[in-house]
């Protein structure tokens, strides 16, 4: 609920509130005011007649009896409510009565009532209530429109405000930008999320260079390890010793995995931290074709059959060659990795999509979580299951849409990634276009120079 | 063959010379840009084997000091994987080629094979390894005179081999050269094998020897015994 409609809501419970209260005192303070003044005005008419008995000028009491309602019984005196039939109108109409005793001369003492219709209180009170009702009708209806008012115009800064923190982007490394408020609860909010942002862009930004120091600096020792490993293993003392030798090679393969592993993650964070603003074109096609070619081995190893359908070469796209290359190796590695034995591997390219299938075990769980870092399908596996993260961060990157999809009872999977930007992503296109100026080195290679043959 | 090895860390430098002058290589060794430059300067080099981030310098800078001079000395670039731009940058400088480290230094002893021959003999020439002769040029191996049909990647292995003659070749170093680099090692060991079955079946029919010794656990030696 809208903090308006219900600061309203309140001030709404208390106006009807007010309102009744108010109806009903008017409606008494009229009402007494009325009666009082009815009161009077039988009092009045009773001394005229007093007056006229005490001077004699009464006319007779029969005369009076068809003026007035006149008993020659003794009547109870004072002021009364009494209820008449008023036969022009039907109904039971309320009167005020005054009756007290007349000492007459010829005929002694007559009770004489004095009659007044109290029916205009009646209508009084309608006019009461009808104006209270169009007064708080009023006041309703102005609340609503006044509110409309003020949310477009008053909080139009607060809007502002949670516009920009919807779009805010820390990987932008932008610091947030608010505009300047006049109401001074907004300015004192845009500043402390000013403040905020400065806090987390710093934050977030030694972070950045602690994880990236942290890969520079892992990398030597891991180097120097591999490499002194190596060497181990050409020691002739250690052909000697048969237990000797798998124990070096072993560590030599643990070294190898832990520097992929560092090489899996800091690729993922260079690509987070969009550092690969240098983009190309990329001939696709070809570079599948090298890929597949490469990993033929691979292929027959597993005996795969395996098929690459390129539709319309040439097939290119702008993105940084590194990128392509861990991407495609990336994906092909995938569908080795979980396919079977003599299973297929269908690669297919058009200008628009690049799909990948192939045969492979039924897997359970969520698609969407298959692209999550650290998740692979057999624990026991000695890769790092980062693979399909990196493809899924990169096609993140060119904004490409990727999508899994499973068939034949769950024993073929497709991948499949569409090679135009999503139409929300230009935006993020551009600013790695933007920053491509600040990478003074950025030039174009030979296709040749991605393979490392 | 003499080699100037540029790199700054010195376990990785000692590990990289001792492998090299296993290899039968001379080595210099430079552990600064403002050392580095001065030998350049000064001596000649078959190949220089160039570690792009220097603590005093860019290496990129080296190589262009090195093709202003008209060396003819080849040059090898070992950079670390996030500098992808600056590995580009170098072929463009006129490097021959490059490698991500961590390497193999089995994978190093390949690559600068490869840069040495395509320098210096300008493709005239043969490799000699026992009763073995491989021609490179037309891909032609011999065995006692008569020749052998291999297969691309089995003809790769044996290339791979003779560029470590005598040395221990782990099965990962193997893999990543036949199948390109981060192949997952435990996939790739069964075509490793695979591979060098045929190719010794292959070498043995035509009467070699069988020097490819298959070290236990760890991997593959081309023997000289």
């Amino acid at each position: 609920m809208k903090l308006l409609a219900t600061t309203t809501r309140y001030y709404l419970l208390l106006a009807t509130l007010l309102f009744i209260l108010g109806s009903f005192g008017l409606y008494q303070g009229v009402n007494w005011a009325l009666r009082t003044e009815m009161g009077e005005q039988l009092a009045a008419r009773q001394r005229e007649l007093l007056d006229k008995a005490r001077t004699n000028q009464l006319p007779p009491v029969a005369l009076l009896k068809t003026l007035l309602l006149v008993s020659t019984q003794p009547q109870p005196v004072g002021f009364r409510d009494t209820l008449i039939y008023d036969a022009q109108e039907h109904e039971q109409v309320p009167h005020r009565q005054l009756t007290f005793a007349l000492p007459t001369r010829r005929e002694g003492t007559v009770w004489v009532t004095l009659r007044k219709s109290l029916v205009e209180t009646e209508d009084l009170l309608g006019v009461v209530l009808a104006v209270m009702l169009g007064v708080l009708a009023l006041l309703l209806g102005g609340t609503v429109l006044l509110n409309r008012w003020l949310a477009s115009r008053i909080w139009a800064p607060f809007q502002r405000t949670l516009a920009a923190l919807r779009g805010y982007d820390l990987q932008q490394h932008q610091v947030l930008k608010l505009p300047t408020a006049t109401v001074s609860e907004f300015a004192e909010l845009n500043q402390a999320l000013t403040t905020l942002s400065q806090r987390l862009v710093a934050d977030y930004e030694n972070l950045r260079e602690f994880t990236a120091n942290a890969a520079h600096e892992t990398q030597t020792p891991l180097a120097i390890m591999q490499a002194q490993l190596e060497q181990l293993l050409q020691v002739p003392a250690l052909a000697e010793d048969p237990a000797a030798a798998p124990l070096v090679a072993d560590l030599y393969g643990a070294t190898l995995r832990l520097s992929r592993l560092h090489q899996a993650l800091s690729l993922l964070s260079k690509i987070e931290n969009r550092q690969f603003a240098h983009a190309q074109p990329v001939r696709l096609d070809q570079l599948l074709a090298e890929k597949m070619a490469q990993l033929e081995p691979l292929f027959d190893a597993r005996e795969l059959r395996y098929g690459l359908d390129i539709s319309h070469p040439p097939v290119v796209v702008q993105m940084h060659p590194g990128l392509a290359d861990s991407l495609l190796q990336n994906l092909l590695q995938n569908a080795v990795k979980h396919n079977v034995r003599g299973g297929e591997l269908a690669v297919s390219l058009s200008a628009q999509e690049l799909a990948i299938s192939n045969s492979g075990l039924p897997v359970e769980g969520d698609p969407a979580r298959f692209f999550e870092r650290f998740r692979k399908h057999n624990p026991a596996s000695d890769s790092p299951g980062l693979g399909l993260s990196i493809v899924q961060q990169i096609c993140g990157y060119y904004g490409w849409a990727v999508s899994y999809s499973v068939a034949e009872g769950g024993t073929r999977h497709r991948l499949r990634i569409r090679l135009k930007p999503d139409s929300a992503v230009p935006s993020k296109q551009k600013t790695a276009s933007l920053a491509a100026p600040n990478q003074p080195r950025n030039r174009a290679a030979p296709p040749v120079a991605m393979s490392p043959e | 063959m003499k080699l100037l090895l540029v790199e700054d860390e010195s376990a990785l430098r000692t590990a990289l010379r001792s492998s090299l002058r296993q290899a039968g290589y001379v080595v210099e060794e430079a552990h600064d840009f403002a050392q580095a430059q001065e030998k350049i300067m000064l001596y000649q080099y078959d190949c220089v084997l160039l570690d792009l981030t220097l603590p005093d310098g860019s290496g990129l800078d080296l190589l262009r000091a090195l093709k202003a001079e008209g060396s003819p000395a080849g040059v090898l670039i070992v950079t670390a994987r996030d500098a992808l731009d600056d590995k580009i940058t170098g072929l463009d400088l006129g490097a021959d080629d490059y490698l991500i480290k961590p390497f193999h230094l089995s994978e190093l002893n390949a690559r600068l094979r490869a840069i040495l021959r395509r320098r210096q003999f300008q493709g005239q020439q043969q490799l000699v390894f026992r009763d073995l002769l491989v021609l490179p040029d037309l891909a032609e191996v011999h065995v006692r005179g008569e020749l052998v049909t291999l297969t691309r990647k089995e003809y790769d292995l044996l290339l791979y081999l003779l560029a470590n003659p005598g040395r221990v070749l782990t099965k990962e170093a193997i893999a990543e050269h036949l199948c390109g680099d981060a192949v997952d090692a435990a996939d790739s060991f069964d075509f490793i094998y695979t591979h060098l079955k045929n190719l010794r079946k292959k070498l043995q029919e035509k009467g070699a020897d069988n020097y490819i010794r298959t070290m236990y656990g760890v991997g593959y030696k081309l023997s000289h015994e």
